[in-house]
């Protein structure tokens, strides 16, 4: 037993001492990232380059917003976020509805194909889609993108909505259903209410996934019009050598929304996780 | 889930589905065939865009990947011959070698710091949710931004590394991390698993906490050491959540090409090619759209084991 609590009481301390390191090891690139966008040019290149900023100033921001579209990236980025979310809740909470309560035939064959569709990867489905989108004039337009983006936000969130629903207890809708109620009616009176957290996991998924979501944009749009933040940012290192400030900057300030929304529903998150909400 | 004694539930193909009592009857088929007809109506967004966006394509790949397709211009019919030239070349084979190596390590370590990290949340301490919060942070960084931010901290001259190793004197030359072809997979291998360590410890934390702490007190009152509680009280109830997520992480390290497209474009002398950016490359710079197809099928049969394994796993926990 002594052994036991001293053993304890050693782990304590190694535990103390690599959450340390692992702090360090985690927040270092943030710190970085920050610091080099409030650095002025001459402290961020070459031999004179510092670890610190010396003079904090906000001119690569205003620099940023001066002299390059990063508003008008920023609108796409959140156009597309938006639509794809909203679209991945109202076909996902029907379609899930349907296989969750309905009877017919091939349900069991659309609940397997929607895991297996999720799980293909983007890195194999983009040549071929890229020949789609261009035969359909979809390539370098908003809905071109957020269409793709539902491709893989659309099966996981019916997936996961499909458990949800199923364990809201059936005697509820039924005496909705025998009070005259709709089933379209029972799904939005009973079982919406009581999925919230599944909600909440759905909306946070879908939202994230198509704001960081980068090589669709990257392959199926070329135009500035519809580019997106993520893609963007890259195109940064090749317009100009010395532009580590403002793409700092910008990479700073298009963190923001993900990690907020990361913030706000942690809670729920974590129930979504071993269902592959997550990517990692 | 608990099942009703007059249940008309159905159980088939792996699927249980609760639906209200059916009305005896000939008002049966009519409740039924008006049900399906629902069901079909407003399945049809989430079936249209899995059929155009991912079903369609998929299949296109296939017969693309048979063709000497360029963008822009339509492609002969060639057979397997993309196949047979893939097999012929030496970056593909180096391709696939560090395809291999750059998912096991990364996958792997992972595993190792996300274990390290929930068990080190998980001890009682003050403070730990603003530090669990912390910890998880990269998770939610996009990837480009990650890799954007990396490049520039392996940066020559003006990077993080080398001016705080040079300022502390730890070395006095400069090293050119990402173009070195000894550190160069190193060096993008510690980003991915920078990014992706979080997603691992976040699974096993859930998994530990849910784990009853009068287990490990039955354990130490009959003498077991702290190592025998992990070995035989961990272990075990964390190895389901082991394997789906070192499944699922498998499959998205080994087809994310943000990082080395980012970082590398496959460089030092295809140190770091993996498939996905070789196909990219392929597709795109080359533009050669049949064999940027060909060299993605290559690499989907063995995803396509785990993508299976994995569907079936996640049907049974459902049901469970």
């Amino acid at each position: 037993m002594g052994s036991v609590k001293q053993t304890r009481r050693l782990l304590k301390w190694v535990g103390n001492s690599l959450l340390v390191v692992m702090l360090v090891w985690t927040l270092t690139p943030f710190y970085w990232m920050v610091a080099t966008s409030l650095k002025k040019d001459k402290e961020i290149y070459g031999f004179e380059a510092t670890l610190i900023p010396r003079q904090p100033n906000l001119d690569a921001y205003r620099k940023l917003f001066a002299q390059t579209p990063f508003v008008l990236y920023l609108r796409n980025s959140t156009v597309i976020a938006v639509s794809t979310t909203v679209a991945s809740l109202v076909f996902g909470c029907l379609g899930a509805y349907a296989l969750a309560r309905l009877r017919f035939r091939g349900r069991a064959l659309i609940a397997r194909g929607l895991i297996f569709t999720y799980l293909v990867p983007q890195s194999l489905l983009f040549i071929p889609l890229f020949a789609v989108m261009a035969t359909l004039a979809l390539t370098d337009t908003l809905k071109g993108l957020t269409l793709a983006y539902l491709g893989f936000t659309l099966p996981f969130c019916t997936w996961l909505l499909l458990g949800y629903f199923r364990s809201v207890p059936l005697e509820l809708e039924e005496a909705a259903l025998v009070d005259g109620c709709s089933r379209l009616g029972a799904l939005v009176r009973i079982i919406l209410p009581m999925s919230l957290p599944a909600l909440a996991v759905v909306a946070f998924f879908s939202f994230t996934q198509a704001w960081n979501e980068f090589l669709y944009a990257n392959v199926f749009v070329n135009s500035v019009d519809a580019r997106t933040i993520t893609t963007g940012l890259t195109l940064f290192v090749v317009e100009d050598v010395f532009f580590w400030g403002p793409m700092m900057a910008a990479a700073c300030l298009a963190t923001v929304p993900p990690v907020a929304v990361y913030l706000v529903f942690q809670r729920w998150v974590v129930k979504g996780l071993t269902l592959g909400a997550v990517k990692g | 889930m608990a099942l009703r004694a007059n249940s008309t539930d159905v159980y088939r193909g792996g699927v249980l589905v609760e639906a209200p009592a059916l009305p005896k009857g000939p008002k049966a088929s009519l409740t039924l065939r008006r049900e399906a007809r629902l069901a079909y109506t407003i399945l049809t967004p989430t079936l249209l865009v899995i059929l155009f966006v991912v079903a369609y394509p998929f299949c296109t790949a296939i017969y693309m990947s048979m063709q000497d397709k360029m963008v822009g211009a339509p492609g002969r019919f060639v057979g397997l011959s993309n196949y047979a030239e893939l097999f012929r070349d030496e970056v593909f084979l180096r391709t696939a070698w560090n395809s291999v190596v750059y998912t096991v390590v990364a996958v792997a370590l992972k595993f190792l710091i996300g274990l390290t990290m929930a068990l080190i949340l998980d001890q009682e301490r003050r403070f730990n949710n603003f530090f669990r919060t912390l910890l998880f942070l990269p998770w939610a960084v996009p990837v480009v931004i990650v890799s954007l931010n990396w490049r520039w901290i392996y940066d020559d001259l003006s990077g993080f590394l080398n001016n705080f190793l040079i300022t502390f004197h730890i070395t006095h030359d400069i090293i050119s991390w990402l173009s070195d072809p000894r550190l160069a997979m190193g060096c993008v291998i510690a980003v991915v698993v920078w990014a992706g360590t979080p997603f691992y410890a976040m699974s096993f934390l859930a998994g530990l906490q849910s784990i009853a702490k009068e287990l490990y007190e039955a354990a130490e009152i009959d003498g077991a050491s702290i190592l025998q509680q992990f070995a035989y009280i961990t272990v075990p109830r964390l190895k389901t959540i082991f394997i789906t997520t070192v499944m699922l992480s498998t499959i998205w390290t080994a087809t994310n090409l943000q990082f080395v497209l980012i970082l590398t474009k496959g460089g030092p002398a295809s140190r770091t090619e993996i498939f996905p950016h070789l196909a990219y490359q392929t597709a795109l710079g080359a533009r050669r759209l049949g064999m940027g197809a060909a060299v993605t099928l290559v690499f989907f049969p063995v995803l396509v084991v785990f993508i299976i394994f994995l569907t079936r796993r996640m049907l049974r926990e459902r049901e469970d």
